[in-house]
């Protein structure tokens, strides 16, 4: 796409735009100004995506080495950052500070035209910093803040081999030591562990409390020593997930979020914090570039001259997955503006959590279907990208990490049937 | 009619799917992708052990009922070794093997074995097959091979349905397995101090898989019993067959992982391993679309004969 000309209230292009003074730690950085008014907002950042949106990346990204991913992905993160597109749902004092309306039309530009995604910041802006935000200290946010936005990679490290959906039954325990606390055991699933600076860790500190009263929450610096980080080789060839293995790993006290033995609140409230746009996020991907690339692969003639589009099961087929994604963006964009109204219900999120996963493995599905025996062999796809990136087998594959992590659709199930629902409890063993 | 397996066959089932455990089970395929030569000296002796060579499923239903049981257990262990291509080696053709094949790439996971293959695609063109030299590591072939093809007659037809039923005997073998890797993991993981298999929301997952895998078995006996005691629905039956067991297999590996959880899509789970060699039966010589339009054209209008028609 051309980039078209600056809208009123002066796009953002660079050099001439509005650089935040150079960041100091501690010290809060301010946004840069960007129109307030959603249609002008639209044609600014869609200007600025045409010059800025590196061309090509998806075949530069494809095959790239961890390094190479690495490099991109923190250039990438530096150049919304000087414009104050990084973080646009941080507050104002922090980098951020854009309406609700904003950050809307900021995911639907970025998605339409096919910017990376920040994979790699993924759980340091919103994760860490909702943590942060939402209960850190004064001092851990001016610790860190800063530091995400200068390029400080975070970690989640919370599942365990036998705290999966059950995350309350985690084992590693902190035991507190002079000033600190000294922490043991092994943590799963740490997604890009082996690129991460901080990780987000819950631990037990009273083994006698009942399971969710003892755990606390803290911020653990990865290159404190007794730390492992082992990749794990997923059914797609890569190395995504970690485990971490923690032996013996002072973390000072200052880094306890909330109270000693209260991490079990102070984790459903972060993970509530972040919910809404990240999902916003992943569904005006999967309604532009998503359904662009399965729509163009049906009609795109197939071996035998024919073209899918022609067949009416497929036209059927296409017509409801699209009915579909339209029913996910609207879902998404209402969850996020009650979200922000205060009015979100308990089982919101469930739901559209449970309508993303189920309604992504379908698409992907459908488009290993369309791409037929050619599409196995296209078993590379570009680092930065999401669950779509055309690979269809590995996006397939790679679409079962949503009904998977995060609350397992059986989980979400439940919440549904409890909390929204207001249906009895499962019986449950303890 | 009889669609039940002997109780030979069966047996025979039985002690290939023990041999193969004996051999290495697991480890078979794991090894293979690193030393793909492995299949020929290993894989290989054990079932010329077991005498699948032998067998002459072309011709006589005891042992075409071995075969298929064969073909079962080696799915099991997702066993690297082409057990369903080579005992469907077509009668007075000098060849070890048949695989169906489809236009425009025919292909098949035959990949770096020293074996004379004859291709036959689903209309009964048959031709002299050779693999293409490998571009890429087992890991991401899943020793499937692009096949150079050299025509030979057009008298095919039954060899089709023989080389598109016994690879669903494979299939069936993995879904078995599946089935008892999935019901293994939920009944030993705990979580809220109870095992998975506990909830009735993962119970019925299992169940609605059971299911599935339970229909493609009798599917697959009929389609089997066809080939020999009706010849002119034998084809039409094995597309059936085929259609239904790429839909279960669907069915039978997303609850799999689902109930397995991410610990499903890592090699240390043997799951991994299994849904991915998959792959190939589920996508050669047909997937599910292609297969679905081939049943079409075979039966038209006219629809299968079935178990229950009065013909029968």
């Amino acid at each position: 796409m051309a980039p078209r000309p600056a809208a009123t209230g002066a796009a953002p292009s660079e050099p001439a735009a509005p650089e935040p003074a150079a960041p100091v730690a501690g010290a809060p950085v301010a946004a840069p100004a960007w129109p307030e008014d959603p249609a002008e907002f639209r044609a600014a950042v869609r200007d600025w995506c045409g010059g800025h949106v590196p061309a090509e990346w998806r075949r530069a990204q494809t095959g790239a080495s961890e390094e190479e991913f690495a490099a991109f992905q923190k250039d990438w993160f530096q150049q919304l950052r000087r414009v104050g597109l990084a973080v646009p749902h941080w507050p104002r004092e922090w980098g951020g500070g854009m309406s609700v309306a904003q950050q809307i039309v900021l995911y639907q530009e970025l998605a339409a035209r096919d910017a990376p995604r920040l994979v790699l910041a993924f759980v340091a802006i919103h994760h860490a910093a909702s943590t942060l935000l939402v209960a850190g200290t004064g001092e851990q946010r001016r610790r860190h803040l800063p530091a995400i936005l200068d390029g400080e990679i975070w970690v989640q490290g919370f599942s365990e081999p036998g705290a999966g959906s059950d995350l309350a039954a985690l084992r590693a325990t902190a035991r507190r030591e002079g000033d600190g606390y000294l922490v043991n055991g092994q943590k799963l699933w740490a997604s890009g562990a082996v690129h991460a600076d901080w990780c987000l860790l819950l631990a037990r500190t009273d083994p006698h409390a009942p399971k969710r009263r003892g755990i606390s929450y803290f911020l653990l610096d990865m290159r404190t020593p007794g730390i492992e980080v082992r990749p794990i080789r997923q059914a797609t060839g890569s190395s995504h997930f970690c485990e971490i293995f923690l032996d013996d790993v002072l973390i000072p006290a200052a880094n306890l979020v909330g109270p000693q033995d209260q991490g079990w609140r102070v984790a459903q409230e972060t993970l509530g914090a972040e919910r809404g746009m990240t999902m916003l996020e992943l569904a005006e991907r999967l309604g532009h570039v998503g359904f662009r690339w399965l729509a163009e692969a049906c009609a795109r003639p197939g071996p035998g001259g024919r073209r899918p589009i022609e067949d009416a099961l497929v036209q059927d087929r296409l017509a409801s997955l699209e009915t579909e994604i339209t029913g996910l963006r609207a879902l998404c964009r209402d969850l996020v503006e009650r979200h922000a109204a205060g009015r979100v219900g308990p089982a919101d999120a469930s739901i559209v959590k449970l309508y993303y996963s189920e309604l992504l493995q379908r698409t992907m599905d459908f488009g290993v279907e369309i791409a037929g025996p050619g599409g196995q062999t296209v078993l590379e796809k570009p680092a930065s990208s999401g669950w779509e990136s055309g690979a269809w087998v590995l996006d397939f594959i790679g679409s079962w990490e949503w009904t998977i992590p995060g609350g397992t659709s059986e989980i979400q199930r439940t919440i549904i049937g409890e909390r929204g629902l207001g249906l009895p409890r499962e019986p449950m063993g303890d | 009619m009889n669609i039940e397996l002997s109780r030979e066959a069966t047996e025979y089932g039985r002690q290939a799917r023990r041999a193969l455990e004996a051999a290495g089970g697991d480890r078979l395929v794991q090894l293979a992708e690193e030393e793909p030569e492995r299949r020929e000296k290993v894989v290989a002796p054990v079932l010329a052990g077991l005498g699948a060579w032998e067998l002459n499923p072309c011709g006589d239903a005891g042992e075409l009922e071995a075969a298929a049981a064969l073909c079962r257990s080696a799915g099991y262990w997702a066993l690297p070794y082409p057990v369903a291509e080579r005992l469907s080696r077509p009668a007075g053709l000098d060849a070890d093997g048949l695989l169906v094949v489809a236009a425009p790439a025919p292909s098949a996971p035959v990949a770096d074995l020293d074996l004379r293959w004859v291709a036959v695609t689903v209309s009964g063109e048959r031709s002299r097959a050779v693999t293409l030299p490998q571009t890429s590591p087992p890991r991401h072939s899943a020793f499937v091979a692009e096949l150079e093809l050299s025509p030979v007659d057009g008298d095919g037809a039954a060899d089709a349905a023989l080389g598109l039923v016994l690879p669903c005997w494979t299939l069936l073998g993995m879904l078995d397995r599946a089935i008892d890797l999935t019901r293994a993991h939920v009944t030993v993981r705990t979580q809220f101090g109870q095992p998975l298999a506990a909830f009735q929301g993962v119970q019925f997952q299992l169940t609605d898989a059971e299911v599935e895998r339970s229909g493609v078995e009798m599917l697959a006996r009929y389609a089997l019993w066809s080939l020999l005691a009706s010849p002119a629905d034998a084809l039409a039956d094995a597309l059936a067959l085929r259609l239904a067991a790429l839909e279960a297999a669907q069915t039978v590996f997303r609850v799999a992982h689902q109930l397995h959880g991410a610990t499903g899509f890592c090699d240390e789970t043997f799951l991994s391993w299994l849904s991915r060699y998959s792959q190939p039966l589920r996508r050669l010589p047909l997937g599910l679309s292609a297969t679905r339009e081939q049943l079409g054209r075979q039966l038209g209008r006219r629809g299968l004969t079935g178990l229950f028609s009065e013909a029968r």
